[in-house]
């Protein structure tokens, strides 16, 4: 027994998924990727696994370390199992796509392998279901997809939404505009990421006010861009707050109710990243639900997009209601069995008479019987 | 109030919870009388503040539990963040309490012969292998860390080791036990951390706390 049971032992960080859970992972996809469709956003299925200079060329670099590698046989190239699939929509668009007309509205689902898990997320293999609108950089097309991706988790019923809004450019910007060193700008930047005041004083040295002040900056939007603009900060940096203001603007319009925060000093997981971000929180479940933001593709193009990760909206939805199935009795007329399934059932069909058609029905975890031909409810 | 929306804060236990008491009731947060009983066995306690509950945690596991939003508020210091690099927290609030520095010592009567710059490998015993071993690979040195959780001064003088990386504040326990301070890590305080999502979500609320504390640390400073 114990030694048929080893064999259940997965590698850290991959599960089984089972049912129900399956079920309503893929539902959940589904409904997505239904929500990116309605608004133009068509689907791409690029492979599991392709080249590792294309995989990481361009915005890819930033997930390098995170990237399972396979030697191909055939080729004698090295592979790389994809870690994020944004990275081959930037690829198709920027390639096989490259003629299509812009703005290019590419949508995308699939399983995800990365090499290490983090503390948050420990699986390394996981779904993401996301979009990208490519060949548009504007405060418009930013404005599309905030809302759309807050729309698509409000409609799988995510409640508590919030959206985080970041500047990732503006910090590496300062930093450039005050001259500060790789070296300097890079501990502050980590300082930052972790709202640690005190590194953060240390890090920014004689401009220790000027990053306290834009660390202090950070939470409810309108709140934020006040103290932004309150900030002494260099003046041809301006317009990344007005960009922002605007970007708040547009989507205060369409979803009055959604909770928005500006974080100015938010740069990790933004590596790529070449303009206005953003993350979405749930109140109340740990790690973020998705992320996106502008990026440019290998060949300079602008883009902007984003990512749900399926495993943290599981966390955020409550567990899925048993669905009703219908236990049809060994022998019942075939032409019935099809009415019921047209009629909307899941029918479970017995393989063998049985003494007890109830008993067998829950024992096999349906919820109704047929008896008689008619549709009894054993709940 | 439901209950996601109550905010758990988790206190250290030991030596910076006696520094730290007096900066939590100057925020306004008075524990239940419970807390000051050393000898009760409740770990979680309420406070006058009806969304507010106090956790009493080792320092290790007040930024676990942070991390993970199973508190969203806390304090620790910042060796416990350097040692778990927890990208989850926040840490807004250099509180001032709980000074000391984060230090590699050797035994005294090893020092004058030992030149550092030829080392490729060292054994070191600390609560700390993670920082220690970043420290050590920084200058190119591979550091076998032997994780010990209490008691490191007598390790080098039994053999474990000849180097231990450890919380220093007087040095006086290290004189007493032959050793010298021979590298300063980092200085140490404990900071305020805050959970990175329930920050988002609960801006407002964590937002008001965390200017408490602010008023409350400048107040002293002052």
């Amino acid at each position: 027994m114990t030694q048929s049971l080893e064999k259940a032992l997965l590698p850290a960080g991959l599960g089984d998924g089972l049912p129900p859970l399956a079920d309503f992972e893929a539902d959940m996809v589904d409904r997505l990727m239904a929500s990116f469709r309605s608004h133009g956003y068509e689907r791409v299925k690029p492979p599991l696994i392709e080249f590792e200079e294309s995989l990481l060329a361009g915005p890819g670099a930033a997930l390098a370390e995170q990237t399972f590698r396979v030697m191909d046989p055939q080729s004698q190239r090295m592979m790389g199992v994809r870690p994020d699939i944004t990275l081959q929509v930037a690829r198709i668009a920027a390639t096989r796509l490259r003629n299509a007309p812009r703005p290019l509205r590419l949508s995308y689902n699939g399983q995800v392998l990365r090499v290490r898990g983090t503390q948050l997320r420990p699986e390394r293999q996981f779904a993401q279901a996301g979009f990208e609108l490519i060949g548009d950089s504007g405060v418009p097309g930013d404005a599309e997809v905030v809302t759309l991706a807050a729309e698509a988790l409000a409609e799988l019923g995510v409640t508590g939404l919030s959206v985080d809004i970041s500047l990732p450019t503006l910090v590496p910007a300062m930093c450039q505009a005050l001259g500060f060193s790789a070296d300097k700008a890079k501990s502050l930047r980590l300082a930052l990421d972790r709202k640690d005041a005190a590194a953060v004083a240390q890090a920014a040295g004689a401009h220790a006010d000027l990053f306290a002040g834009l660390l202090a900056a950070g939470g409810p939007a309108d709140r934020a861009l006040e103290r932004l603009d309150a900030l002494a900060l260099p003046p041809r940096l301006r317009p990344m707050v007005a960009e922002a203001r605007g970007l708040l603007e547009r989507v205060r319009a369409a979803m009055p109710d959604l909770a928005l925060t500006v974080d100015p000093s938010e740069f990790r997981g933004f590596e790529y990243q070449t303009g206005l971000s953003f993350t979405v929180f749930a109140r109340g479940v740990r790690g973020e639900l998705g992320r996106g933001g502008r990026y440019a593709l290998e060949d300079g193009e602008a883009a902007t997009g984003f990512t749900v990760y399926l495993d943290s909206v599981l966390r955020a939805l409550p567990a899925p209601d048993r669905v009703p199935a219908l236990y049809v009795p060994y022998g019942t007329d075939l032409g019935l069995l099809r009415q019921f399934r047209r009629d909307g059932w899941r029918t479970v069909a017995g393989l063998a008479p049985v003494a007890d058609d109830g008993a067998e029905a829950l024992r096999l975890g349906c919820t109704h019987v047929v008896a008689g031909g008619d549709v009894r409810d054993l709940r | 109030m439901t209950a996601t929306e109550k905010i758990i804060l988790a206190l250290p236990k030991g030596r910076i919870l006696d520094e730290a008491l007096p900066l939590v009731r100057r925020a306004g947060i008075e524990p239940e009388t419970a807390f000051a009983d050393e000898d009760s066995r409740q770990l979680r306690f309420t406070t006058n503040v009806p969304e507010i509950d106090i956790i009493r945690v080792r320092s290790f596991d007040a930024a676990t539990f942070v991390a993970f939003n199973a508190a969203q508020i806390g304090i620790a210091g910042n060796d416990v963040l350097m040692e778990f690099d927890y990208p989850e927290l926040y840490a807004p609030l250099d509180l001032g309490i709980g000074r000391c520095r984060l230090s590699v010592a050797e035994p005294a009567a090893l020092a004058p012969g030992d030149d550092p710059s030829r080392w490729s490998h060292v054994r070191v015993a600390t609560k700390y292998p993670n920082v220690t071993r970043k420290h050590f690979a920084a200058r190119g040195v591979h550091a076998e860390c032997i994780k010990l959780n209490g008691a490191m001064e007598i390790a080098p003088g039994l053999g474990l080791c000849h180097h231990i990386v450890d919380l220093v504040s007087s040095g006086a326990t290290l004189r007493a036990n032959g050793l010298v301070e021979v590298e300063r890590i980092a200085d140490i305080s404990s900071r305020l951390i805050v959970n990175r999502a329930a920050l988002k979500t609960q801006p407002v609320a964590l937002g008001r706390w965390i200017d408490r504390f602010a008023e409350v640390v400048h107040a002293n400073a002052a």
